[in-house]
């Protein structure tokens, strides 16, 4: 399965993300949507965020987490503690949620020497156990009446533009690894970890590594998620439906492509506002349904599908009488 | 001059002791063959020698520092690398790319560097015209080449082959042998390698060394060793009647 595009899909990558941005950015501004559409929008690019920064672990290292929910609560509740109790500005809380989600990823190093369902298995025990310690953390946490956020009205609006520059931010980060010489080992790490190693690229470094990137990153889409609802409690927070989300949106958009996730992430906001109000049982079923179509015709997800259209049009004989 | 000494190199896997107090010695730029009947231990002293597995006592001694115990990827900085008897190249990555990430460690800083050595090594095997395809497209003998390009684009000064020539078909076997002798003769580097095709190991070795359920049970040139009734017992056995030596 050869998980890289060609360098002519490269730069017009880069072109449309640039352009989405931007078009992005400027979209409250001129079309001025309602307040609805401007918060599915931010809960869109946090959502983006969370599944690109989870495919660097899933994807890129290939070890599949279904435990991120525990970084994306630690993030959450950190910040929150943070701006509660200690009276800091929104974005130092996010951070400060972030670093200590970072170190708490690193807490999965002995896991890291588990590869494939074993690993899988694995985090699946320390997110559930993340979610039962917090919940009963209740001096922190709250417990299971969980926490609540001054609502400010100002923070609100502008958090779109923070979720867009982190979801933008953890975009282009992605390219720049995949391109890098750390996305060519991380790519030899995922085929033959133990073949790495023969070569000199220690995959316990790398892992490592990774795993506090992607769960800072997690983290810190926790603590905007927390601004963003101004109430959190960890059922939520913690919950192994939250973790499930991250691998779902990666896997429908395309696990280890460095932005498969974004699509995936589209697909799981788009479905999840028309289907979850009026269908809830049938938006889960939904998902199953992909998810079987999707493992079953195309490893790759709906990125692979965008691939096999390119490469479709490019090889289509030109229409008579157009230029040669 | 020794490069590369073990001594009293044991590796026991329970009650097995696949690895029995080993002393093996290695000049600069020597051939050292390791030769032996099958479970004799030879792909166990590799993988003790590369850091692939840690030894249960004894020690590793490369050019006067202890090695014993690093792990693989510190090995290889040190300048040891091992190629493996069924060939593992990075499916997800091109030719070109496979070596590449192995020219990596060496100069994190300057990825230019790196892609010259990659393309040199590429040259040096035989797979320059190959270097956009994935490992897949390659034969098998194409893959041991991959596999031997990759080792070498480390920059190692102790190369252990781990039955390169096996599993091909005789015009393929004189070639990488030839390839193997190249290896020493142009890049200076000491190679250790272990084979089951007889012709190769005894035309390309300056010394044989023979494993036997983990001990050495004798050591010389070629023809010293193909003359040593112990090396002839241990491939053939005895016929009935005979004692097991001399």
């Amino acid at each position: 399965m050869i998980v890289r595009s060609p360098s002519w899909i490269w730069r017009r990558v880069d072109l449309a993300l640039l352009a989405g941005c931007v078009v992005l950015a400027v979209l409250p501004v001129v079309l001025e949507p309602s307040a609805y559409t401007h918060n599915q929008l931010t809960f869109l690019f946090l959502t983006s965020a969370g599944a690109l920064a989870w495919n660097w672990l899933g994807g890129f290292v290939g070890q599949v987490s279904f435990g991120h929910a525990a970084m994306f609560g630690v993030g959450g509740f950190v910040a929150a503690r943070l701006m509660l109790s200690l009276h800091l500005p929104a974005p130092l809380g996010w951070l400060g949620g972030a670093v200590v989600a970072g170190g708490f990823a690193l807490g999965a190093h002995p896991l890291l020497r588990l590869r494939g369902p074993y690993f899988s298995i694995a985090t699946i025990g320390v997110g559930e156990a993340s979610r039962l310690g917090f919940t009963y953390w209740e001096s922190f946490t709250g417990g299971s009446s969980g926490l609540s956020l001054a609502i400010d009205g100002d923070l609100q609006y502008q958090l779109y533009w923070w979720a867009l520059a982190l979801a933008a931010a953890v975009a282009a980060a992605s390219l720049a690894i995949r391109r890098s010489s750390l996305g060519l080992k991380l790519l030899a790490i995922k085929a033959d970890a133990d073949a790495a190693a023969d070569v000199g690229i220690s995959a316990t470094f790398y892992q490592d590594l990774i795993c506090v990137l992607s769960g800072a990153v997690v983290g810190l889409t926790g603590g905007l998620y927390a601004s963003y609802q101004s109430f959190i409690e960890p059922t939520d927070m913690f919950g192994f439906e939250r973790s499930i989300t991250f691998v779902l949106m990666a896997v429908i958009g395309g696990v280890g492509t460095p932005l498969g996730a974004l699509l995936g992430a589209v697909v799981f906001v788009l479905v999840r506002i028309y289907l979850l109000a009026s269908y809830p049982d049938l938006y889960l079923g939904l998902y199953g349904v992909l998810l079987i179509l999707i493992i079953l015709f195309e490893p790759l997800g709906l990125t692979g599908l965008a691939r096999r259209g390119l490469r479709w049009v490019r090889r289509a004989p030109a229409p008579p009488g157009a230029a040669s | 001059m020794t490069l590369l000494a073990t001594r009293g190199l044991t590796k026991r896997f329970g009650g097995l002791c696949a690895v029995d107090g080993v002393d093996l010695e290695l000049g600069d730029r020597e051939i050292l063959g390791v030769i032996g009947p099958n479970g004799a231990g030879k792909t166990t002293l590799f993988s003790l020698i590369a850091g692939s597995i840690r030894p249960t006592s004894g020690e590793i001694v490369l050019d006067g520092h202890r090695v014993t115990g690093l792990p693989a990827h510190r090995s290889v900085r040190a300048g040891i690398v091992r190629t493996h008897q069924i060939v593992r190249p990075f499916g997800t990555l091109t030719v070109f790319e496979n070596v590449l990430v192995a020219a990596m460690h060496l100069s994190r800083t300057a990825t230019g560097h790196a892609r010259d050595r990659a393309a040199e090594v590429l040259e040096f095997v035989g797979l320059s015209d190959r270097q956009g395809h994935y490992p897949a497209t390659l034969t098998l003998a194409g893959r041991k080449r991959l596999e031997l390009a990759r080792a070498l684009s480390t920059g190692p000064r102790v190369l252990l082959l781990d039955e390169v020539v096996a599993g091909i078909n005789p015009t393929e076997a004189l070639a990488l042998t030839a390839l193997i002798r190249r290896v020493r003769d142009e890049r200076g580097i000491s190679v250790i390698m272990t084979e089951h095709v007889m012709p190769a190991v005894m035309s390309l070795s300056d010394r044989i060394f023979v494993l036997d359920r983990g001990k050495p049970i004798a050591r010389g040139t070629p023809q010293e060793v193909v003359a040593n009734p112990l090396v002839v017992t241990a491939y053939l056995g005895t016929s009935a009647g005979e004692g097991a030596g001399p």
